[in-house]
Parts: structure tokens; C-alpha cells; sequence
């Protein structure tokens, strides 16, 4: 039994058809579905070689077949390696090392790793009907003041033209963001004991690289009407900043 | 078409979502837990349970507070369709996140309104479908690949994708909404610098960061309306 049948691109499909459909029926604008369709694809190739390449990083100690499936099926590739580490530390073995793979380590950690990523789909089966109900009620009352136009022809400045539930959307995201980038100035200052800055300035220089990069393609897509580059602005912002990572790093040395 | 015919074309659509959406994750959820033990059986040992206590002590309950933080911070973002699409395929913060949310920008549309849920989902389900083709591309050319994507001259690069997804992402979000970054960054960072030790647990601190900023604009958003 092979899970990568059921997250097969069927499923998938299913959901793009039935979300389409419904766009189309709700008289949504048709282009505005496939620059969806178009932006979210080339965003997500580059993260997706990224996910290739924790598939090949594990494929060291636990084989292709399994990094694969758990990549594939609520993986995250900081989480897997982080449990499979774990995992392996508490079967006894010193760390994840091939040489000490034994087939019942290997199945306790397959079950260690599927079994502590399921509670977000255990979550969203038991209350995702609920929980949207009940959000979908609470900002209802400030929006209403606001939300005249609803048919997506707003822009995505909600300080500018939505209610305080999309404020605290973008809120939360600047909050999550600020929490990495924090994470990196932390790790660059204190990593090896307080402000002793010998940790990794690496992250920070390709955070502020890739920044400056998004800087650009915004000022095109803004100033310069050139909107084609908002499909590929973040991936282009990332490529750059992790290109530019690998001279930086031959001149750390 | 009325508002009132749109707004019972959309509840229809979002009721067969929540089924469908269901049945996907029911499935997936049991596939994904016997696949060790149909992996034990094929191999001739079974899954060590005391090991698997003990692993799930050191390192499951961390992740189990983090899958509630994800799923109640998440949710809202993606809508029904995206949410479950989103927490079936994983690599959320990495990518469905964002990549719902840059859709989202891109066409301009508002949380929790029906065609943000449209535009959410059918982004993350593109996004699914090109992951799986490209791990699927990647695995059948992984042994020709492998020197070349393994190689130390590219590592640095691969090490770094998550802080260029959030330097991008910083800009994008600090630039215009600065009042609001301005307290959580630099709490965040003096956070960091003090106790070093909670970079490992950094989605943990996400609800604190993301509490602070809701709160900080939410005074904003107060101040604005008084004014």
C-alpha cells in the first residue's frame, strides 16, 4: 500500500476542478483564477527542489522510499529530520547513521514520524467547519462597514481598504516572520554563548539579500507596471539570495 | 447573478468541501498510520512501542502543541478547502502558507470572503500537484542528480532557502505595515539573543510574535477609527 497513491494528483485535480467551477459560478474573473493556477506553480517549484533536496538528505540514512512519503504527506523537512534524529536517539541508536539501521528502528521510526505530524489533520477533520464558522462571525461586524466591494477588486493593503480580521491576518504573518528573523539575528549574536557573534551571519545576509531582491521586483511590478513579475517575485527573491549565499560562503571560507 | 443565488452557490460548494475535505484527511490519516506497520510486516519487525513512548516524549509533544499553534493560526488564511488540502500535503510555512497568501496578493482578494476560499484552495492545490511532480521528477533522476544537487559548492544555497523565503516575505510584509513590525522584531530578536537556546523552538514563538502584532495593530486600527 503506497500512500503517494492516495496524495495522488487525482485529489488534487478533484479539488482544482470543484474550486474552479465554483469560482466560475460565483462569477469570478476567469483570469484571475489561472494567474492563481500560474503564480502559485512557479512559486512553488523552487521550495519544491528544496523538499527534493531533504529527500535526498535523508535518503542517506532512511532509504528513498520513505523521506519521499513523508515529504510528500504533512512533511516538513525541518520537522523530519528533527523527529527521525529523535526518534533514533530514543531506539538507542547515536544519531541517524545507516551503519546502525536495524529493520525494527526503522519501522518505530517511520511510526514516530508519521504518528507526531498527524494532530493538524486530526484538527482539521474534527473542527474546520466549526472553527470557520465561528471566525467567519467575529470580524463580520467590523468588515461590514468597510466591505462594499467584495468582488476582489480590492487591493491587498487591508490597513488601506479592509476591516481589522484582514489586518490581523497580515499581523499574524508580520508576528510569524518577525519570530525568523529574530531567530537568525539571535543565532548570529549569541549561538556559542552571548554575544560572543559567532554564529552564522549567513542567514541574516540572505534574508536582507532576498529582501532587497523583492525591494526590486516590487518597484517593476509598481512603478514600472511590469505586474508579469509578481508571479515570480518571491521565487526570484529566494533564487537570487540563495545564489548569492554560495559566493558569500566561499568568501566566509 | 444575485448576491443571494451567489451566496447559495458557494454554500453549497463550501458543504461538499467540508465532505470532501473530511474523507481525503480520514483516509490519508489511516493510510499514513498503517504504513509503518505494512512497512513491519514486509520487513519482519514490528515497531518497538516502548521506543516509540519514549521518542514521542523527547520530541512528539513539542510538535504536538506546534500542530495546534499551526492549525488554529493557519486555518483562517487558507479557508475550508485550503486547510484541508493544506494539512494533508504538509510543508506548510515553507510553502502553502505562503503561496496561498502571495496568491491571494496577487489577485487581490480578502480573507474569509468566498473568493478568497476559491483562490486559496485552488492555489494550494496547484502547489500540491507541482510539488508532487517535481519530488516524483527529481526521485526517478535522483541517482544521476545526485553529485551535482550534493555537491558542497551548492550546499550553502539549499541550507539557506528558509531565510530567503523570509527575507522576501519581510519585505513584502514590514514594508507599509513598519508600525506594527517595529516592537515584535525587536523583541523577537533581543529574545533570541538572550536566550539562544529557543532557536531551535522558533515555531513556538510564532503565537507570541503573531499575538503581539495582532494586538500592536489592533491598537492601530482603533487609533485610526478614533481619528
Amino acid at each position: 500500500m503506497d500512500l503517494s497513491l492516495l496524495n495522488s494528483p487525482v485529489m488534487y485535480i478533484f479539488f482544482m476542478i470543484r474550486a474552479y467551477r465554483a469560482g466560475k459560478a460565483i462569477g469570478m474573473d476567469v483570469s484571475k483564477m489561472r494567474r492563481t493556477i500560474i503564480s502559485s506553480a512557479t512559486f512553488t517549484v523552487l521550495p519544491s527542489v528544496g523538499i527534493l533536496l531533504g529527500v535526498i538528505a535523508l535518503s542517506g540514512s532512511l532509504g528513498t522510499p520513505l523521506p519521499w512519503l513523508r515529504l510528500s504527506v504533512i512533511g516538513a523537512l525541518h520537522y523530519e529530520t528533527q523527529v527521525a534524529e529523535g526518534a533514533a536517539e530514543a531506539i538507542g541508536l547515536s544519531g541517524l547513521h545507516l551503519s546502525e539501521m536495524t529493520p525494527e528502528a526503522f519501522t518505530t521510526i517511520a511510526l514516530i514520524m508519521s504518528f507526531c505530524i498527524m494532530w493538524g489533520m486530526i484538527l482539521s477533520i474534527i473542527l474546520t467547519k466549526t472553527y470557520l464558522k465561528k471566525l467567519k462571525k467575529k470580524p463580520k461586524n467590523i468588515e461590514n462597514e468597510e466591505s462594499a466591494n467584495v468582488e476582489g477588486e480590492v487591493k491587498a493593503e487591508p490597513k488601506k481598504n479592509g476591516g481589522f480580521g484582514n489586518l490581523a491576518m497580515t499581523a499574524m504573518f508580520v508576528g510569524l516572520v518577525s519570530a525568523y528573523i529574530g531567530s537568525y539575528v539571535g543565532g548570529f549574536v549569541s549561538t556559542g554563548g552571548l554575544f560572543t557573534f559567532k554564529g552564522s551571519w549567513l542567514s541574516i545576509a540572505v534574508a536582507t539579500i532576498a529582501a532587497l531582491v523583492m525591494a526590486l521586483f516590487i518597484w517593476l511590478s509598481e512603478k514600472k507596471k511590469a505586474t508579469w513579475v509578481e508571479s515570480f517575485s518571491i521565487a526570484g527573491s529566494m533564487i537570487v539570495a540563495m545564489g548569492l549565499s554560495i559566493l558569500l560562503n566561499t568568501i566566509v571560507g | 447573478m444575485t448576491d443571494i443565488e451567489k451566496n447559495q452557490v458557494f454554500e453549497k460548494y463550501n458543504k461538499g468541501t467540508h465532505v470532501y475535505g473530511k474523507i481525503a484527511a480520514g483516509i490519508t490519516l489511516l493510510l499514513l498510520l498503517s504504513a509503518p506497520f505494512v512497512m513491519g510486516l514486509h520487513l519482519g519487525a514490528m515497531p518497538s512501542l516502548p521506543a516509540f513512548g519514549k521518542a514521542f516524549i523527547a520530541v512528539g509533544i513539542i510538535w504536538f502543541a506546534s500542530s495546534i499553534v499551526e492549525y488554529l493560526v493557519y486555518t483562517p488564511m487558507l479557508g475550508a478547502g485550503g486547510t484541508y488540502l493544506a494539512f494533508i500535503t504538509g510543508n506548510l510555512i515553507n510553502m502553502k502558507i505562503p503561496c496561498a497568501v502571495n496568491a491571494r496578493d496577487t489577485v487581490g482578494t480578502k480573507t474569509g470572503t468566498p473568493e478568497n476560499e476559491i483562490i486559496s484552495t485552488l492555489s494550494i492545490a496547484t502547489s500540491s500537484l507541482v510539488t508532487i511532480v517535481v519530488l516524483a521528477l527529481g526521485v526517478i533522476l535522483l541517482i544521476p542528480l545526485q553529485p551535482i544537487l550534493q555537491s558542497p559548492v551548492l550546499q550553502p544555497a539549499f541550507d539557506n532557502v528558509v531565510p530567503a523565503l523570509f527575507g522576501a516575505m519581510a519585505y513584502k510584509y514590514f514594508r507599509g505595515n513598519m508600525k506594527i513590525a517595529a516592537i515584535p522584531l525587536v523583541t523577537m530578536s533581543i529574545l533570541f539573543i538572550f536566550v539562544p537556546s529557543l532557536i531551535s523552538s522558533t515555531s513556538f514563538m510564532i503565537m507570541p510574535a503573531g499575538a503581539m502584532a495582532i494586538g500592536i495593530a489592533y491598537f492601530f486600527y482603533k487609533k485610526g477609527k478614533a481619528n
